[in-house]
């Protein structure tokens, strides 16, 4: 396995780990105060923190095992699947903020609008990497 | 999950008739690698005009001995 490809494996497994992380937080936080909790600079923190230690770990061990592949530069078919798979992120970003936006119209609810746009950050970037992945699984 | 693509090629054949090349060092002379290699000699990536170029100056033969079109059946 190409090193860009576990690359994109440990970003889409910190992606889910760290949204699952961020929005169990947060329905943790929604539930006792009987409402959708305000987001909060601390869950944001933490959110970051993991996702950077998933990273920078999951990297390590990936270059560990092949210090080749992760000194080589990018080549043609890299760039190829890298601009592909951020074409369609950005279809998915966009939806996403389009809808956050629509339900702002109608809810006015700021704290909403937040984790909408949030939620649709990372899911476009989630989509990225697994885009990355099955191109990477399928040649290019 | 592999799609061949119609655009075959000798490259194997032709990396195995230059001595013992691998994968990995015809990937460095062309400037791509291990993994695009891979994917090219298995018709799963096209590569670039200028890739499929580097690869038949490498062997010194023209693209066209190289690689060929093959409609899927």
């Amino acid at each position: 396995m190409a090193f860009r490809e576990k690359s994109a494996w440990v970003m889409a497994l910190a992606l889910l780990f760290g949204g699952a992380f961020y929005f169990y937080l947060v329905a943790q936080m929604s539930g006792a105060v009987g409402a959708l909790a305000p987001p909060l600079v601390p869950t944001l923190v933490g959110y970051t923190v993991l996702m950077v230690v998933i990273a920078v770990v999951g990297h390590v061990l990936a270059a560990v095992t092949a210090p080749r592949d992760a000194a080589a530069p990018e080549d043609e078919r890299d760039r190829q699947i890298v601009h592909r798979a951020g074409h369609l992120s950005s279809y998915v970003l966009a939806v996403g903020v389009v809808l956050a936006l629509g339900g702002y119209l109608v809810t006015r609810d700021g704290d909403l609008l937040f984790y909408a746009v949030f939620g649709s950050l990372m899911l476009g970037s989630l989509v990225e990497y697994l885009t990355q992945i099955y191109l990477y699984r399928r040649g290019g | 999950m592999a799609r061949p693509t119609p655009l075959r090629n000798r490259v194997r054949e032709l990396r195995e008739r230059h001595g013992t090349m691998t994968q990995a060092e015809l990937g460095e002379a062309i400037g791509v690698t291990r993994q695009t290699v891979a994917a090219i000699e298995q018709s799963r990536y096209s590569p670039s005009l200028e890739s499929a170029f580097r690869i038949a100056r490498l062997f010194g033969v023209g693209v066209e001995e190289v690689f060929y079109w093959e409609e899927p059946s």
